[in-house]
């Protein structure tokens, strides 16, 4: 008799452990997504020109999921302690519901992934990116995109202004190499958006052309959203862990 | 700022003197053999200076491109030639070029470089464009390749156009004046340009797909098991409790009421 009371008694403990890191990552996993949700503007231009908005579904989805997660965890650690099998019945399959949801969104986020690597954008914008002259704002979408991005972030390029030496591209194919060693946009620029000394833009002197690249300005966002793959994941094997504690307690007790 | 020679110059026509003493006793047997020994001068080119160099100082992220390259303009190099006109001599080919041809000729013409001649000559430019020392902060270098609009115009042959290959290609300077060539540089270090690669190249990491697949097969069979075992739990422990062994409540043992002999007995007595 001892022996099962201390079985019973380890078995709610580790359930309701169980269930208060499951409530504290939920929180977590909430705050992750409204952080890539708020931060998106400057994945805004980007997700533009990638035509993805499954980025934004995989958070939204995020943000709901974690808060269930919190208000069941709290259900499940009641469910426990009272032993009820009625309520423990109703956490097991509230909890597969939201298991689910985080499956999609867990899943939906991973296969982004692969549109945010620095060598899809950069082989989309080399292959995309075609004249921008700034005095009439010609060129197309794409073209038009890129440049806002670049004069935002102050920022040349995927990886750097040699992205546009190191590869061919669509706009290396209408400009020279030796008057347009980079877009114009990449020039340092003055209040009338004119660069401020094309020369030194054209030789690289420091300071008159942009040297870094873009993607170093998106990189937080794009690392937020990693995370909430991962973190989703390990969320989802720790509740596997719980659920199936939860059904072998659950068939253990008497109501 | 800085001049990036690129500036057209007309080129000064002095003749050079010759310094002489005619009064003196010894310069009477010295003017003869002077005058012998002037032919011979004039063939004579005096090597000077530091050779053609990219430039180091300052850092420039495009020292070379794919069409063009960054020299050191010649500062302080041909100061005793006031009267020469500096040209900067490209070619593929080191042995091809002597310094007897021409500058603006069909044989050193840059528009026919590189398939019908193997050197070119560029710049144009005297002295007076390049003053030494040079002032301090002024960027002082020279780029090759710069004109695009002469590319192909024949009647440009001194045009600095862009440079058809990524190379190697030597380069000097030489110092010209009406005699003919005065001074010259070293050849410089072989000069290699950049080249592009096609952007198919770039290869977009099959990390990811590994981890997309991974991450979908994990939380399917998961997934499926938790399914699998709420079934099982619902079907098998429905209505009774399994293991009721193991986690039996405390007070769940049941005492069944024993009748015994008096109770049945003492209504009997009464009666």
């Amino acid at each position: 008799m001892a022996k099962s009371d201390d079985c019973v008694h380890i078995l709610q403990g580790l359930l309701v452990f169980g269930n208060v890191v499951i409530g504290m990552c939920g929180i977590a996993l909430t705050a992750e997504c409204i952080y890539v949700v708020a931060n998106s503007h400057g994945l805004d231009p980007l997700l533009k020109v990638t035509e993805n908005s499954d980025i934004y579904a995989a958070a939204w989805i995020g943000i709901f999921v974690g808060l269930a997660l919190f208000v069941l965890s709290i259900l499940g650690i009641i469910a426990v302690i009272k032993a009820s099998r009625t309520l423990l019945l109703v956490y097991i399959i509230l909890m597969l519901i939201t298991f689910a949801f985080e499956m999609a969104s867990c899943i939906t986020a991973a296969t982004q992934q692969e549109s945010l690597a620095p060598e899809f954008l950069l082989k989309q914008m080399l292959n995309g990116y075609e004249s921008s002259d700034a005095a009439n704002n010609s060129g197309n979408e794409f073209t038009k995109t890129w440049d806002d991005l670049m004069r935002q972030n102050h920022c040349c390029g995927v990886k750097g202004p040699s992205d546009w030496q190191e590869y061919t591209s669509a706009f290396r194919d209408t400009h020279s190499d030796a008057d347009y060693p980079w877009p114009r946009t990449c020039c340092v620029m003055n209040e009338e958006q004119h660069p401020l000394n094309l020369d030194g833009c054209k030789l690289g002197v420091p300071g008159y052309y942009k040297s870094n690249g873009c993607y170093d300005a998106i990189s937080g966002p794009v690392k937020a959203y990693r995370g909430v793959a991962w973190f989703g994941f390990a969320i989802l094997c720790w509740t596997f862990c719980v659920l199936l504690g939860t059904m072998f307690y659950w068939s253990g007790i008497e109501d | 700022m800085w001049a990036d020679g690129d500036h057209r110059r007309v080129p000064g026509d002095k003749e050079p003197q010759l310094h002489s003493r005619p009064g003196h006793r010894g310069t009477r047997t010295m003017l003869p053999l002077l005058l012998l020994l002037l032919p011979a001068a004039r063939g004579t080119v005096v090597t000077v200076g530091p050779e053609p160099a990219l430039t180091q100082d300052p850092r420039l992220e495009m020292v070379t491109t794919a069409s063009t390259f960054v020299l050191d303009q010649p500062r302080c190099v041909f100061q005793n030639y006031s009267d020469a006109v500096i040209w900067l001599v490209v070619t593929n080919d080191k042995g091809a070029f002597n310094n007897s041809m021409k500058p603006g000729t069909s044989k050193t013409a840059f528009q026919k470089f590189p398939d019908e001649v193997s050197a070119y000559m560029t710049l144009n430019v005297t002295l007076p464009s390049y003053p030494c020392p040079k002032p301090a902060g002024d960027i002082t270098v020279l780029r090759v390749g710069s004109e695009t609009s002469c590319a192909k115009d024949m009647s440009r042959p001194t045009c600095n156009g862009p440079l058809p290959g990524p190379g190697p290609y030597w380069v000097k300077f030489l110092a010209l004046d009406d005699s003919g060539p005065v001074a010259e540089t070293k050849w410089s270090m072989p000069i290699m340009l950049r080249t592009a690669q096609p952007a198919s190249n770039i290869s977009t990491g099959s990390g990811y797909r590994d981890g997309m697949i991974a991450i979908t097969t994990i939380l399917s069979i998961l997934f499926a098991i938790l399914l699998a075992a709420l079934l099982a739990m619902l079907v098998f422990c429905g209505s009774e409790s399994c293991g009721s062994s193991t986690f039996s409540k405390a007070e769940s043992v049941s005492v069944r009421r024993y009748n015994t002999h008096h109770v049945y007995d003492q209504p009997c007595a009464r009666l």
